[in-house]
């Protein structure tokens, strides 16, 4: 969860390494196009690798890992055919309906609580105790409680997402304006503004990398913990999907349900860190919560 | 200027100046509202049936219970040793492929170029999602857990160990090599010192994924441990034995840090980022 953000490893700051002209090959940081050739051979390979070793005389059995062209097919057919009593799409969209739901809820919830956490001193020490004792606790332990007061439904899901969410929504708001510099408030103060211009020109706007990360980091947990949720208590959604597909051994279908709840999760990550350059170019990371 | 202005111009100045015990008073003082309203609230009949939220002496009374008698299958502790052992075994297993490998990825770029492709195609899958096909490859077992824990944690320590060699001053290095030391001194002598403790972050943060992915795990499948108790709870109507699991959860994770960040301060004191403390 925290901290998982993996530089595209041609930017990462060793590369300078690399550049040394001494050093020997395997040493040495590979070009742009090189780089991409490498990367090109190696996808192509593991394809390959994948579909010779699912060959029908091949060595892995079908029941393991199905052929590629299984999970095309799986896929295909889902996206017309009704699975489990839906579509393909109607599973994502109720998997995405919950997993918005529940991280808007939160943010709706944490952000002012959080920005409120950082400015006010009591505040912070009435509310942040109660946060360090929950946070220890899984969000996907609360689904067990969820359920027995939710039932299966809905609401089961967003309350499980929403827990998820809302711890780095408070902690990154939390953290974002508690540690504004206190000379860019005095400035402020000395040119005149008032409370609230101060709140809203100066804090916020100097905290909004950080906020944004927060909500990068929220979104990424509760795409996580719904998948989690999905396969305890739900009627619809990708981790039901999954968890059906494993029971009745349809590899094909399983398969397709990991690659949408992986290919979902990037987009989300991608998105956010769009989001975060078109709002803040000049952010960098956030608080990992 | 009014208080707020105030207060917030000067806690980030002269953070640490008003006693330390006020901040200590007014969290315990939130906790034991908190408590006091929790317990209110079951006190009086018919407010808050027992079924949805049992009054907090029932919890501990069940905790009681739980650690002197098995439900279950196991007491408390038997749930709770299986847990680590599986926990255990993923992070090992974690630990023991993803420092190499990170350590590799840094060191040899071209190797980095192989590997991204297919780890950038599998990082996103959130751990539980492997939970499925892990029951049909290995079985509910001990083996299905510990690939979980597993999945969860090497994306950590591989990142970060990667992450930590790739930012070392390559003067540094250099510098070793001028000395005279050959590649296996300077990588063992001058690369892995210095990064040692972001690598040392990295398989903090694997050791808690793993902690939190293993309780996932064993809700959807298993016989024993703490996320089944939890999951046993709820099928037997049970809210302060989901409470008492949860609790039990919560204390091992923030145990099992303490004792993280413990072994950093003593196996590394040369350079421990120790996060300023919030106020």
């Amino acid at each position: 969860m925290a901290n998982a953000t993996l530089k595209p490893a041609w930017r990462l700051p060793g590369a300078a390494l690399g550049a040394d002209a001494t050093l020997p090959f395997w040493r040495r940081e590979p070009g742009r196009a090189q780089w991409l050739a490498i990367a090109l051979v190696s996808l192509t390979a593991m394809f390959a690798a994948w579909w010779a070793a699912t060959r029908p005389d091949g060595l892995v059995s079908a029941l393991f890992l199905p052929p590629p062209i299984d999970v095309w097919e799986a896929f295909v057919r889902l996206w017309s055919r009704p699975y489990l009593g839906s579509t393909l799409g109607q599973h994502i969209g109720s998997s995405l309906q919950i997993v918005i739901g529940g991280w808007l809820l939160a943010g709706l919830v944490g952000l002012p609580l959080g920005i409120a956490m950082g400015w006010w001193k009591k505040a912070r020490w009435i509310a942040f105790p109660i946060f360090q004792i929950l946070r220890p606790v899984p969000p996907l332990a609360w689904i067990p409680l969820a359920i027995l007061w939710l039932g299966i439904g809905n609401s089961a899901r967003v309350f499980v997402v929403f827990i998820a969410a809302i711890v780095p929504w408070v902690m990154n708001s939390m953290q974002a304006v508690y540690s504004i510099d206190g000379l860019l408030v005095r400035a402020a103060l000395t040119l005149g503004a008032s409370d609230s211009q101060i709140l809203t020109r100066v804090v916020c706007r100097t905290a909004l990398p950080t906020l944004v990360a927060g909500a990068r980091i929220a979104l990424g947990n509760a795409w996580t913990t719904l998948v989690a949720a999905e396969l305890l208590a739900a009627t619809a959604g990708l981790g039901y999907i999954a968890l059906n597909a494993s029971r009745t051994l349809e590899m094909g279908i399983l398969l397709v349900a990991m690659a949408i709840i992986g290919a979902l999760g990037a987009l989300f990550s991608i998105g956010m860190h769009l989001l975060t350059r078109w709002v803040a170019p000049w952010a960098r990371a956030g608080v990992a919560a | 200027m009014s208080e707020v202005a105030t207060a917030a111009t000067t806690a980030p100045l002269v953070a640490g100046s008003a006693p330390a015990r006020r901040p200590a008073l007014y969290g315990a003082a939130a906790i034991g509202a908190l408590l006091f309203a929790w317990w209110l609230a079951t006190a009086i009949p018919g407010f808050v049936p027992s079924r949805v939220l049992p009054s907090p002496l029932d919890v501990v009374a069940r905790f009681a219970a739980l650690i002197a008698e098995p439900f279950s299958g196991a007491t408390l502790f038997g749930h709770a040793l299986v847990s680590l052992q599986r926990w255990g075994i993923g992070v090992l297993l974690a630990i023991g492929l993803g420092l190499p490998l990170g350590v590799a990825l840094a060191w040899l770029p071209p190797l980095r170029a192989v590997v991204t492709p297919a780890f950038e195609l599998l990082r996103y899958i959130p751990p539980f999602a492997w939970v499925p096909i892990a029951v049909l490859w290995f079985g509910a077992s001990t083996t299905t857990q510990a690939a979980i824990v597993f999945i969860a944690a090497f994306p950590a320590c591989i990142i970060n160990t990667q992450l930590a060699v790739s930012q070392i001053d390559p003067i540094l290095v250099r510098a070793a090599r001028t000395l005279g030391a050959g590649w296996a001194t300077s990588l063992a002598r001058v690369v892995l010192p210095v990064a040692a403790p972001t690598i040392f972050t990295g398989l903090r943060i694997a050791f808690s994924n793993g902690w939190m992915a293993l309780v996932g795990a064993e809700l959807v499948v298993g016989k024993q441990g703490l996320g089944f108790l939890i999951s046993q709870g709820q099928i037997n109507d049970s809210a302060a034995t989901i409470l008492v699991g949860m609790t039990t959860i919560g204390v091992l994770g923030t145990l099992i840090d303490l004792v993280l960040q413990r072994v950093q301060r003593i196996a590394l004191p040369w350079k421990t980022a120790i996060a300023r403390p919030l106020e």
